[in-house]
């Protein structure tokens, strides 16, 4: 019974304040962190704080390794991105993007979720079958779906063959490249949301369901009233991983588009920072994209965090 | 149980396997049993196989028995130039490099500059300077693009000439597609260049033969993509597109499917590289097909080539005797040549070197072509394909290809992707 | 049960949007096992007869790609992984038991790298590998692994520790184990769930990685299974029998993977979503 697992999360944390306020000797203390958290603490400094800060002083130079030498430009290349056209629509095909690559997968992934909330062979497999995707490389899943949208490909041959005549250029036309893409991503996805509902379901106490539906609720009041609330954690974590993915997304455009059709009708600012960066040349600028990204990413999350975990609390 | 900690034991371990795989991986000597190490990064595609790439090597190496050679595989064929860059960064530039643009590299004295008497077996020993100094073996020339066309196609729709003059091959479009049929094969996606090689072309044949140096005033700001000439190029591209002459939907087709698409039958005109040629003649489909150089307004006889497509040495090479003994050797080897031409259909430029006999009639028919050109010094450079210091900025190629496949869906007016041209160039500068 | 609807709907709904969801997948499933020419010619057709040609064109290639991708592949995955556990649970356990102003920015700082994009740091990130001499090495590439997933590690580690009651852990102190055996012999073992699912989910991650291994790895020291599909699309552009064959071949390790460890894995999201 998958229901009755202990969920020792959901306890409430035990009060640690008493124990932690207590006055520690330093040694001890440090010998602690040295042996608990230093490695991790480092590795992460190394590999990531310190690649960032690196990242932050390039953006304030023209650093170009075939055009020496470099200097410090101060804040010139973040004037000029906000004056490129190409970085305001890689800034707006992200933001596209990434509100479909969050709401999609989200309100289809509770759909499925509810649909497969039962005991048994059937679902166990049909969850599997959902979550597969999400295993898969971002490679694999853009080489699959580029042969399918492909103008004469499968699908469209199946359109032709239901007297389409005109099918879409699913990704040779401006005008919806960029939302197949964010379809693929969305298909790729939607198996992690399930999954991650399908964990908080099991969550919500059948005494809660049983208790409204003693009182005369209906499903869809039952539903808005104790299980929605009780998801509101799932929601929490597949919004943030969504956002996250969404701003990441380099190999799907690189495989399946390359920016394109046109100039810059797929470009996301990921893809853009490595184009600028490694074919143009330009490491100064493309850090400068980098580090706005990181900010709006920053910012974004925090927001939904807050936002999101602000619905937990009122629980 | 006084034992030690599992943690201790764990990382004790994982110290252990990581010091185990730093001595298997970070042997980085380059010379062994006495042989002297070179590496070589290649690109893969249907015809340069793994096993083009291999054979090609040991032949070499066979010959030289002092030089061991390691294969390295950039991840896409055309982006091996930006792969190339990314191993520079990285501190992992090969010794030796095929077919990726000198340009930027040799700038920054990354790259070995040929002296003339290594050079004095090939055609076009100045090929392509940089800086006045040559460092891409001038190993070959590839015309860019020819269009092919098939022949039964031509035929059904009563086209009986090949078009000389721009009005003739509107007219034959007009012809074709009146008919039923989709007169260009184009294709784009991850294989942006298939999406420009007409744009290419035509720059090519009524720009650079009216001002061949075009792309240097380019670079000394002395001309603007928004030029009459260069927009006049972009103006005919986007008629073809909006007369409906070229099929909108192909833009996220890419390479191996377009030339699929040619050899189905499914459009009657090819502009690609010679390079077609090799497969053309391989895969023979049931159609015959011939070529014929872009045509012009007058229907002067131009046609753009482009000599280099050869190997670059890195001077930092730690063997740099050996790399550069091993490219010379691997571009002059006869049987390599006789590969090559096969395999991607190249026009050798070695001194005193004969076509193979069995050569198909594609190719043969591209090559006479452009020997006709050479004879009545017609040849200009390819637009867009260039190397050199006389080639597009860095990162340029994208936006000129990202441009023609605005023009193709309509996205952008000619002088909007003129303009649009001339801020990328601004900023790749 | 309960609902007066037809007891079909369910299951008939499921499976029908299960089967709808699951045409990409058959369309390489099926073609791996048809003879090249006809992949291009009958797509949906299903594969009878079943060829084994192109698996078998791809495990028996000259250059050994598959193999030497696996090799790469599994070594890289299995050290990132390991480390990565024993060090976030490590940290983790550390970050929610330590609770005072330092400890709680030092959470925040490591939470933050969960959103930090590859992109950001990728092209400093190969000076500081080549400052410390580890670029184009297997290493180079697990500490930056581990460097990179090390937020989530202790995002999901940190919400289980801090539902294990800490009278258990005071217990054993009180019995004479040094900190490190309680939380080897009396924590970890109850993170088994939490444990899982940072298994799975960086096991797949890992696995998956495109850029970084590209980058990182470089060329001399081969590829792992994901920069392998994508270099061979180059050669196989026009044989999907081979490119779809790869990538069945590439992804069959992590599927068995997640199956083994499915029951084990959802109880472990449970714990980490409700916890956030």
């Amino acid at each position: 019974m998958v229901a009755q697992v202990a969920r020792p999360a959901t306890r409430p944390a035990p009060e640690e304040t008493t124990r932690t306020r207590r006055r520690r000797p330093l040694g001890p203390a440090l010998g602690h962190f040295a042996s608990f958290a230093a490695p991790g603490v480092l590795i992460y400094a190394c590999f990531v704080l310190a690649p960032i800060l690196v990242s932050l002083g390039y953006s304030l130079t023209n650093y170009n390794p075939f055009n020496p030498p470099t200097r410090y430009v101060g804040l010139d290349n973040y004037q000029l991105l906000l004056r490129d056209d190409q970085f305001l629509t890689a800034l707006r095909v992200t933001s596209i993007l990434t509100v479909i690559v969050v709401i999609v997968p989200n309100v289809l992934g509770l759909a499925v979720a509810l649909l497969l909330d039962r005991h048994g062979w059937l679902y166990n497999a049909l969850r599997s079958v959902f979550f597969t995707p999400v295993i898969l490389s971002s490679v694999v899943v853009s080489v699959i779906w580029s042969r399918l949208l492909d103008s004469e490909g499968p699908l469209n041959e199946a359109l032709r063959a239901l007297g389409v005549d005109q099918p879409p250029g699913w990704l040779s036309d401006p005008a919806v490249a960029l939302y197949s893409v964010a379809s693929i991503i969305s298909w790729q996805m939607l198996g992690f949301c399930v999954v991650v509902y399908l964990a908080g379901l099991q969550g919500v106490p059948v005494e809660l369901q049983e208790a409204a539906a003693i009182d005369g609720a209906g499903p869809v009041r039952r539903f808005r009233a104790v299980t929605w609330p009780m998801l509101a954690p799932a929601l929490t974590v597949n919004t943030v991983v969504l956002l996250i993915s969404a701003f990441k997304a380099y190999d799907y455009i690189k495989v399946i588009t390359n920016g394109g059709p046109g100039s810059g009708t797929t470009a996301t600012i990921a893809f853009n920072v490595l184009q600028t960066g490694f074919d143009a040349n330009h490491g100064g600028y493309a850090s400068a994209m980098a580090i706005l990204m990181l900010l709006i990413v920053a910012v974004v999350t925090a927001i939904a965090l807050r936002f999101l975990q602000r619905r937990e609390v009122d629980l | 149980m006084r034992n030690k900690p599992r943690a201790f034991r764990v990382a004790a371990a994982l110290a252990a396997v990581v010091a185990l795989s730093a001595c298997t991986v970070g042997d980085n000597s380059s010379t062994v049993d006495g042989k002297q190490e070179v590496t070589f990064l290649t690109f893969e595609t249907p015809n340069l196989t793994p096993g083009y790439w291999d054979a090609a090597i040991k032949r070499v190496t066979a010959k030289n028995p002092d030089i061991t050679v390691k294969k390295l595989v950039a991840p896409t064929a055309d982006g091996r130039t930006a792969y190339a860059k990314q191993l520079l960064q990285s501190g992992q530039f090969p010794d030796v490099m095929i077919a990726v643009s000198p340009a930027g590299f040799a700038e920054a004295g990354n790259l070995y500059a040929w002296q003339p008497d290594e050079l004095k077996d090939f055609l076009y020993p100045t090929a392509n300077p940089i800086n006045g100094k040559y460092y891409q073996l001038p190993a070959n020339t590839q015309t860019i693009p020819p269009i092919y066309y098939n022949k039964k196609m031509f035929a059904d729709a009563g086209v009986t000439a090949t078009p000389k003059t721009w009005a003739e091959l509107l007219d034959a479009s007009a012809k074709l597609k009146a008919k039923g049929m989709t007169p260009f094969v184009i294709g784009g996606g991850k294989d942006g260049f298939a999406s420009s090689m007409i744009l290419s072309g035509l720059v090519s044949v009524d720009l650079y033969a009216k001002t061949p140096d075009w792309l240097t005033k380019r670079r000394s700001n002395q001309a603007k993509f928004a030029d009459p000439d260069f927009e006049k190029a972009l103006g005919k591209f986007a008629d073809l597109a909006a007369k409906g002459y070229l099929d909108k939907s192909a833009v996220s087709r890419d390479y191996a499917a377009t030339e699929q698409a040619f050899l189905d039958g499914k459009g009657a005109m090819y502009p690609m590289g010679n390079w077609f040629a090799a497969n053309a003649d391989t895969k023979k489909p049931g159609f015959e097909i011939g070529v014929f150089n872009v045509p012009t307004e007058d229907g002067t006889v131009v046609a753009p080539a482009y000599t280099g497509g050869g190997m670059i040495v890195s001077a930092k090479a730690k063997n740099l005797d050996a790399a550069k003994k091993f490219a010379l050797a691997f571009q002059l080897d006869k049987e390599q040549l006789d590969a090559s031409v096969k395999a991607d259909g190249l026009f050798p430029a070695i001194k005193g070197y004969t076509l193979p006999s069995d050569v198909g009639p594609v190719f043969k028919a591209g090559y006479e072509l452009y020997q006709q050109a050479q004879a009545q010094e017609a040849v200009v450079h390819a637009f867009r394909w260039e190397t050199a210091d006389d080639g597009l900025l860095p990162g340029m190629a994208d936006k000129v290809d990202a441009a023609a496949q605005d023009l193709i869906t309509g996205r952008r007016t000619p002088a909007q992707a003129a303009a649009f041209l001339d801020t990328e160039w601004s900023k790749a500068g | 049960m309960k609902h007066g609807k037809p007891s079909w709907l369910r299951p008939g709904v499921a499976i029908t949007l299960a089967a709808v969801f699951f045409v990409p997948l058959y369309f390489v499933l099926a073609n791996v096992f048809k003879p090249g020419d006809l992949i291009a010619k009958q797509p949906a057709k299903l594969p009878l007869p079943p060829t084994l040609a192109n698996i078998e064109a791809v495990l028996t290639r000259p250059d050994r790609l598959f193999w030497v991708s696996l090799t790469n592949s599994i070594v890289v995955t299995l050290l990132s992984v390991l480390v990565l556990i024993v060090l976030s649970a490590m940290l983790g356990h550390y970050l929610a038991r330590t609770r005072n102003r330092w400890t709680r920015a030092l959470t925040l700082l490591l939470l933050c790298g969960l959103m930090i994009p590859p992109q950001v740091i990728l092209i400093p990130i190969t000076d500081v590998l080549r400052f410390t001499h580890l670029m184009a090495t297997l290493q180079g590439l697990v500490l930056f692994n581990v460097g990179y997933y090390v937020p989530f590690g202790i995002f999901v580690f940190m919400g289980f520790i801090r539902a294990v009651p800490v009278e258990l852990e005071e217990a054993a102190r009180i019995d004479g184990a040094s900190r490190m055996q309680v939380f080897w012999r009396v924590v970890f073992p109850l993170l088994r769930p939490a444990t899982a699912s940072v298994v799975i989910f960086l096991s797949v991650w890992i696995w998956n990685d495109f850029i970084n291994p590209l980058i990182i790895l470089g060329p001399s020291q081969g590829t792992t299974i994901t920069t392998g599909i994508y270099r061979s699309i180059g050669q196989y552009q026009a044989d999907f029998g081979s490119l779809f064959a790869l990538m069945f071949l590439a992804t069959l390790p992590v599927l068995i993977f997640y199956l083994a460890l499915q029951r084990q894995f959802v109880k472990g999201l449970t714990g980490g979503a409700t916890k956030g």
